[in-house]
């Protein structure tokens, strides 16, 4: 009881958005999988503060962990931290109508957001850093959030009560 | 009756918020645009990330780790048996081997001194183990636990006893970071042993097979032709063991590469002497 009103639900999504960084950038040999799938868990739940505890915070948020991980995963800052600022940028012009979307409509947003994220780090590395665009990657992270996306919602939504 | 305790929450004005969100975005196209520079800054914002964030993220996904190497034994103790067997049976095959190797290498000693020839053309820096990998998503990256205090430097090879493994391309005082053979944006300059055709090669993307940007007059080495380095970037020294050639196509040939790079555990940092 004591400790879930120490945290609350802010810092419960940003302690699970430091244990998915960490684990995406470090490879497991065994496990690659794992690695991408902490990888598409840190992007849904960036998407999912960005939406309902959005605040001018999530700018060092976004500039923190762009930077680390573009230096981590590509060496080169770029692909990531332009994705993160856009997203942010981009939910203050969308803000006032997703207000209007009802709750379906928003997770099917969120999805489509989560997609379209992974496109465009791509598509940045591959213009940026000189990264071929690699479709099979692509397919695993589409692949592995369509497995843990409701799942990973309903336990977001679980810890936000 | 006392006066109640109030407490005056500040708040931050509008103008704040937006000068700091104007600050950020312009701090990020900055350092995007000087990302590629050799500038201090950038070079100070990557040894942080490899010395400081690297360790605690280590920490925190140790679990994760612990996990992956339990997984790892109970595979390896699964199989116990079967290795057992092909253990002997390579055992007897090497001591075979052992014998001609002996021979050879007495052999070869009597010709290099017939030829006054140099023992090799390396220098050994430091032996350095493996601290994390950053080469599932992206790039091809590895650190190690050797930095600038073991007199490790920029563009410096990284080899192991099956050939060349990648290149450094930071350094901190503890900790160096190597970019493997297979990655994307590593060229290297390679020559076939048999034909001595000179090639550039760079990875493939899949982290397998290294692919050829540029073959010098669109001569195209033998399949299964041994390629090593040429020498003639003067980053890598020459003669290091690069791979074999896999597949060759109308103007490009595949390379696999002699290290396994899925089992990396101790580099050697080696310089041209």
């Amino acid at each position: 009881m004591g400790f879930s009103k120490f945290f609350n639900s802010s810092i419960k999504l940003n302690i699970i958005l430091i244990i998915s960084f960490s684990i995406s950038v470090n490879s497991f040999i065994l496990m690659p999988n794992m690695n991408n799938a902490f990888y598409v868990l840190f992007h849904l739940t960036f998407i999912y503060i960005i939406f309902y505890h959005y605040h001018y915070y999530l700018y060092l948020v976004a500039l923190v962990y762009g930077l680390l991980f573009d230096i981590l995963l590509l060496n080169n800052i770029g692909a990531h931290l332009i994705t993160f600022l856009s997203l942010l940028i981009l939910f203050i012009l969308l803000r006032k109508y997703l207000i209007r979307l009802s709750s379906y409509q928003i997770i099917f947003i969120y999805f489509i957001i989560l997609i379209i994220l992974f496109l465009i780090e791509q598509f940045l590395a591959n213009l940026i850093h000189n990264y071929k665009l690699n479709m099979s990657l692509i397919f695993n992270f589409i692949l592995i959030s369509l497995i843990i996306f409701i799942p990973t919602i309903f336990l977001l939504t679980k810890l936000d009560k | 009756m006392a006066p109640k305790f109030q407490i005056k929450v500040f708040q931050i004005s509008t103008f704040v918020k937006n000068l700091t969100i104007i600050s950020i975005l312009t701090l990020s196209f900055l350092l995007v645009f000087f990302s590629k520079s050799d500038l201090y800054v950038i070079n100070g914002i990557k040894n942080i990330s490899s010395s400081v964030i690297i360790p605690i993220t280590r920490v925190i996904s140790a679990p994760v780790n612990a996990f992956s190497n339990f997984v790892d034994e109970y595979n390896q103790f699964r199989s116990l048996k079967f290795e057992n067997k092909l253990l002997q049976e390579e055992i007897m095959r090497l001591k075979k081997w052992q014998t001609l190797a002996i021979q050879n290498s007495r052999e070869n000693k009597v010709l290099k001194k017939l030829l006054n020839a140099t023992d090799n053309n390396l220098t050994l820096i430091k032996t350095a183990s493996l601290i994390n990998r950053n080469d599932t998503i992206y790039s091809k990256l590895i650190n190690l636990n050797a930095g600038h205090e073991d007199k490790i430097e920029k563009n410096m090879s990284a080899i192991n006893e099956r050939g060349l493994v990648g290149k450094v391309i930071d350094t901190t005082a503890k900790n160096s970071r190597v970019i493997l053979l297979t990655d994307p944006n590593l060229s290297i300059s390679v020559k076939s042993i048999s034909d001595g055709i000179f090639s550039l090669l760079t990875g493939n993307g899949d982290g397998k097979y290294l692919v050829s940007s540029f073959v010098k007059e669109n001569k195209m080495p033998r399949l299964g032709d041994i390629v090593v380095t040429s020498g003639t970037a003067q980053i890598f020294p020459v003669d290091l063991l690069v791979g074999k050639v896999a597949k060759v196509e109308k103007n490009r040939f595949f390379v696999l590469p002699f290290v396994d790079f899925e089992n990396i555990d101790y580099l050697q940092i080696v310089t041209s002497k």
